[in-house]
C-alpha cells in the first residue's frame, strides 16, 4: 500500500512510490541496471563478519567510476618508474665485487672498467627503449612490440620473462632492502627472513587496498635516496681526489703477471654478467607511456634518459668510492652491504646521516618491488584477456586491484626469497636472465617493426635496435653461462611457463570453438523429450518440495531410492502409493551399500532402453537439499547429495537440479503437515 | 565546510526532476551548491496521474522510466560524493507536489529546470510548473534554464509544448 501524503489544499494529495530496487540496483535506463555497493554485501552473518574483517584489511569496496588515471609529470614519473632501476645501484656494485673477490683483493680495481662497460651497456638500451617509446605511445613495452612484430611464440617468452623478471624483482629487491636494514643495524641479522617476509605481505595487502604508485609517498623515498646517494658519491670523490684519501692500488711484485691474466677472462666475463643486473627496471618507462602527461613520447623519453643517467653515475660513482677505499663485501659475522660501507665511509659510521641513507636505500628498495604489483597483475590481466592465462587474472577485485595476480606474484616472492635464504647474490643468477631475454626480444621485435613499416629515420632506429639486440642477446648467453647453474633454471621457467600459456590459450580456444554460436542461427523452440529423475531417501519436506518441482519441468517423473534394507524399502513403497499415488517409485537395492554407482547404473540403464528411432531425452536428475543454516549443520546434511551431484556433473545429457528446502518455508507448506 | 565568507546557499534542498534535457544540469548545479555547504540533497520526481486512474495506481510503464530519472541523479551526486536521497511520487499537479514535498522536508531550497520552449507564433513559453512554484514555495527557488538551442536545433512549437501526459513537468 502506497503511503498517502496530504498537501496544503485539500486537492492536493500525493502517494509516495515505493522502489525496492533501489536499494541495490540502479537504473542506468530502462531494461538496465547497474547493481549497487548493497548488492555484493553478503547476506549471512558469518559472510558480514567476514566482510567486515575484509574491509578493515581492504577498506571498502571501489566502484569502477573511482578508477584514477592520473597522467603524471616527468619529475613525478621518474621518481614513480625510477625506483626498480635506480635501485639497483644498491647491489649491482657488490655483486661484481663478489665476483671479483674470489681473485685477490688486486683484482678489485676491474670493478670501474666492469662498471664503466655496464653503464655503456645501459646507455645502449636506454637508446633502444626510446624507440619503443616513440614507436609504441600507447605502452606495453617488449610484450606489445612482440605481439604486434613477432609470432606468438616470441611475445610468449617475453611474456614468460616478464612475470619472472617482475617476481625477482619482488625477491632481490626486498632481500636487498632487509640486507640494508641488517648493515644498518646486525643486532637484527636473525630476523632478515621475517623483515622480508613481512615487508612482502604488507606490500601485498596494501596494493590489495589499491595502494596507488602515483601518489606523492612513492615519489618521495626516490629522490631522497638519489639525493643523498649523490650527496655520498660527491664526498667519497671529495675525500679521494682533494684529501687524496683511499688505498692505493696493489703494485704487482716483479715477475707477477698483469691483474687481468690473473684474474682469467672467464671470471672477467662473470664479474661484468653481475654488474650487468644494474639494467633491471630499465623497460619501466617504455611500459608506462600513456601514464605521461602529453606529448607522452617525448616526456617518457626525456624521463628514460634522465634515469638512465642518474643510474649510471650512481652506479659507477658508487663503484669509484668503493674501488678507491678498497671496500669488499662482508658476510661473517653480519652481512655488511657494499653501499652500507660506502655511506659509513662518507657519512660516518653509526652518523645520523648513515642511518638516514639506510633508511633511504631500504625504502627505494620496497618501493621497487612494489613496481612489479602494478606491472604483473597488468601483464596476467593482458595475457589472461589475450587467452594465455586463466581469465581470474583479468578480474578486478573490490579495490579495482587484479588481486589474483597479486596474490600469485607474492606467494611465488615469498617462495623464492626464503627458498634461496633471502640473499640477494644468490638470488640475482636468476633474476638477470630473464631481463636480457625480455630486452633482446624486444628489440628483435623493433627491428622487424622498422623493416616492415619503414617510417621516417627508420633507418636509424633500425640500427639503434639491431645494436641494442645484439649486445642484449649476447649479454643474455653471457649471463645464461657466467651465472650457471643456477641461471639455467631460467632455461627451464621461461620455456614451462611458455609451454603452460599454449596450453592455456589452446584449452579457452577449444572451448570457444565447442561454446560458439553462428551469427545467423535463429534458436528454435526445444524438441527434445525431457524426464525426471528425484532420487530419496524416503519421505520428507524436502523430497516432496523436490518432486513438485520436478513435475513442474515435466510429466515423465520417478522417484528413485538407493536401499540397502529390503524390509524399509518395502514398507516405503506402501507408503509412497498412499501418499504420492501418480509419481512412480523405482526400488534399486544395493546389496553393496553403495550410493552414488547404482544411482550412475540405473541413469544408464535408462538411457540404454530408450527407443533408437527417437533422440536421447534430456534427463533432470532433482536432487533434495536441506539447507543448512550454519557451517556445522553443513557437514551433517546433504553429504550424500553433493557425492551424488559431483559424479553427475559432465555426464551428457543430464541436467542436475538442486531443489534447496529452507526450515523458513516450514510454514508456507501447507499441503504437506509435518509429522506428528 | 565552506571557504570563509562564502555563502552557504542551503543546508537541504529539493531536485526537481522531469526526466527531460534539463535534469543533468539541474543535478549537477544541485552537487555543486551542496559541495559548499556540505549540504544534502532530494531528488524529487513526479508521476502525475490524471483523474482516470487512482491516485494510488500501479503506473508500471511509468515507474521504471522515473526510477532512471533518479537513479541517473544518485550516480551523479555519488561521482561529487554528494548525500542525496530520493523520492518517487505519484500527484494530480506536478507543482503542488514538489512544493508540498519541500514543506514536508523543510528544506531551504528547490532547484528546478526549465526548457527553452516557445508557443505558436513564438514566444518564449514558461509552462505551469515553475510560476506556481515561484509563487507558493516557502523557501529559495533556483530555476535552471537549457541553453538557448541555436537556430538550426531550434524545435517546432508542437515539439517545444509536450502535450500534457501523466508523466514528468508540464
Amino acid at each position: 500500500m502506497k503511503p498517502w501524503l496530504h498537501g496544503r489544499k485539500p486537492g492536493d494529495r500525493r502517494v509516495r512510490v515505493e522502489r525496492p530496487h533501489a536499494e541495490y540496483f540502479r537504473y542506468s535506463e530502462p531494461g538496465t541496471l547497474v547493481a549497487r555497493e548493497a548488492a555484493s554485501a553478503p547476506r549471512t552473518s558469518t559472510g558480514r563478519a567476514l566482510e567486515k574483517v575484509r574491509h578493515a584489511l581492504l577498506g571498502r569496496r571501489l566502484s569502477i567510476h573511482e578508477d584514477i588515471n592520473e597522467r603524471l609529470s616527468k619529475v613525478k614519473a621518474l621518481a614513480i618508474f625510477s625506483s626498480d632501476p635506480i635501485s639497483s645501484s644498491a647491489y649491482a656494485t657488490e655483486e661484481i665485487l663478489r665476483v671479483l673477490v674470489l681473485a685477490g683483493a688486486s683484482a678489485l680495481f676491474l670493478s670501474l672498467p666492469i662498471a664503466i662497460a655496464v653503464a655503456l651497456l645501459l646507455a645502449v638500451v636506454s637508446f633502444s627503449y626510446r624507440q619503443i617509446v616513440y614507436a609504441y605511445p600507447s605502452g606495453g613495452g617488449d610484450y606489445a612490440v612482440a605481439r604486434r612484430n613477432l609470432p606468438a611464440i616470441g611475445s610468449l617468452v617475453v611474456a614468460g620473462a616478464l612475470l619472472l623478471d617482475y617476481v625477482m624483482t619482488v625477491a632481490v629487491s626486498t632481500a636487498s632492502a632487509a640486507e640494508q636494514v641488517i648493515s644498518a643495524v646486525p643486532s637484527l641479522a636473525s630476523a632478515q627472513l621475517g623483515i622480508g617476509v613481512f615487508a612482502i605481505i604488507l606490500i601485498t595487502l596494501g596494493n590489495m587496498r589499491g595502494l596507488r604508485e602515483s601518489g606523492n609517498i612513492f615519489a618521495i623515498p626516490t629522490y631522497l635516496f638519489v639525493g643523498s646517494a649523490m650527496l655520498m658519491i660527491a664526498i667519497g670523490v671529495w675525500r679521494i681526489v682533494v684529501n687524496g684519501e683511499g688505498a692505493p692500488p696493489p703494485t704487482p711484485l716483479p715477475g707477477q703477471p698483469a691483474v687481468s691474466e690473473m684474474v682469467g677472462v672467464l671470471l672477467l666475463i662473470r664479474a661484468f654478467a653481475s654488474g650487468s643486473v644494474a639494467l633491471t627496471g630499465t623497460e619501466a618507462i617504455a611500459n608506462g607511456v600513456p601514464a605521461f602527461k602529453p606529448p607522452e613520447s617525448h616526456n617518457a623519453a626525456k624521463t628514460l634518459t634522465a634515469v638512465a643517467v642518474i643510474l649510471a653515475i650512481l652506479f659507477v660513482g658508487i663503484t669509484v668510492v668503493a674501488n678507491a677505499f678498497g671496500v669488499v663485501p662482508i658476510i661473517d659475522p653480519v652481512h655488511k652491504t657494499v653501499i652500507s660501507q660506502v655511506a659509513a665511509i662518507a657519512y660516518g659510521q653509526d652518523s645520523i646521516g648513515f642511518y638516514l641513507f639506510q633508511t633511504f636505500t631500504a625504502l627505494i628498495l620496497f618501493l621497487a618491488a612494489n613496481t612489479s604489483y602494478n606491472a604483473f597483475p597488468r601483464l596476467a590481466a593482458i595475457l589472461a584477456r589475450d587467452g594465455y592465462m586463466p581469465r581470474q587474472f583479468s578480474f578486478r577485485g573490490d579495490r579495482l586491484a587484479f588481486n589474483s595476480g597479486i596474490v600469485v606474484l607474492s606467494v611465488v616472492a615469498i617462495a623464492l626469497f626464503v627458498g634461496f635464504g633471502g640473499e640477494t647474490h644468490a638470488l640475482i643468477p636468476l633474476y638477470s636472465v630473464g631481463v636480457f631475454v625480455a630486452f633482446t626480444i624486444g628489440q628483435s621485435g623493433m627491428i622487424v617493426h622498422w623493416l616492415r613499416e619503414k617510417p621516417d629515420g627508420w633507418q636509424k632506429g633500425l640500427a639503434i635496435n639491431l645494436l641494442g639486440c645484439t649486445l642484449t642477446g649476447i649479454v643474455a648467453v653471457v649471463v645464461l653461462i657466467a651465472k650457471a647453474p643456477t641461471s639455467l633454471l631460467v632455461a627451464l621457467i621461461i620455456p614451462a611457463l611458455v609451454l603452460l600459456m599454449m596450453f592455456i590459450n589452446r584449452q579457452y580456444r577449444a572451448s570457444a570453438r565447442h561454446l560458439a554460436v553462428r551469427p545467423d542461427y535463429v534458436v528454435p523452440p526445444p524438441r527434445r523429450e525431457e524426464r525426471v529423475i528425484v532420487p530419496i531417501p524416503g519421505i520428507n519436506r524436502a523430497v516432496i518440495h523436490a518432486i513438485n518441482v520436478g513435475r513442474s519441468i515435466a510429466p515423465d517423473i520417478r522417484a528413485v531410492l538407493i536401499s540397502d534394507e529390503p524390509a524399509e524399502a518395502a514398507a516405503l513403497r506402501e507408503r509412497w502409493e498412499r501418499q504420492l499415488p501418480d509419481v512412480p517409485l523405482v526400488i534399486v537395492e544395493s546389496p553393496y551399500r553403495a550410493l552414488v554407482g547404482p544411482m550412475l547404473s540405473y541413469l544408464y540403464v535408462l538411457d540404454e532402453t530408450w527407443p533408437d528411432d527417437r533422440e536421447a531425452p534430456i534427463t533432470f536428475v532433482v536432487i533434495p537439499e536441506y539447507v543448512a543454516r550454519s557451517w556445522w549443520e553443513r557437514l551433517l546434511y546433504n553429504q550424500s547429495a553433493n557425492r551424488l551431484r559431483r559424479a553427475l556433473i559432465g555426464r551428457p545429457h543430464t541436467v542436475v537440479v538442486n531443489v534447496p528446502y529452507r526450515r523458513e518455508e516450514e510454514d508456507e507448506e501447507d499441503a504437506t503437515p509435518a509429522a506428528p | 565546510m565552506p571557504e570563509s565568507g562564502q555563502v552557504v546557499p542551503f543546508r537541504k534542498a529539493v531536485l526537481g526532476l522531469n526526466g527531460g534535457p534539463t535534469d543533468d544540469l539541474v543535478v549537477h548545479l544541485g552537487c555543486q551548491l551542496a559541495k559548499l555547504g556540505n549540504a544534502e540533497l532530494v531528488a524529487v520526481h513526479v508521476i502525475e496521474v490524471d483523474w482516470r486512474h487512482e491516485l494510488s495506481e500501479e503506473m508500471t510503464s511509468a515507474d521504471e522510466a522515473a526510477s532512471a530519472v533518479l537513479d541517473r541523479a544518485e550516480g551523479i551526486a555519488e561521482r561529487y560524493k554528494v548525500k542525496l536521497t530520493s523520492d518517487l511520487l505519484q500527484a494530480r499537479d506536478v507543482a503542488a507536489a514538489l512544493v508540498d514535498e519541500a514543506i514536508e522536508l523543510d528544506v531551504e531550497a528547490i532547484i528546478i529546470g526549465l526548457p527553452y520552449r516557445t508557443r505558436f507564433g513564438g514566444d518564449f513559453a514558461l509552462g505551469p510548473t515553475v510560476p506556481y512554484v515561484f509563487q507558493n514555495a516557502p523557501c529559495q527557488v533556483i530555476v535552471v534554464r537549457e541553453q538557448l538551442p541555436s537556430s538550426g536545433e531550434r524545435r517546432s512549437p508542437v515539439e517545444a509544448v509536450p502535450s500534457k501526459g501523466r508523466f514528468g513537468f508540464r
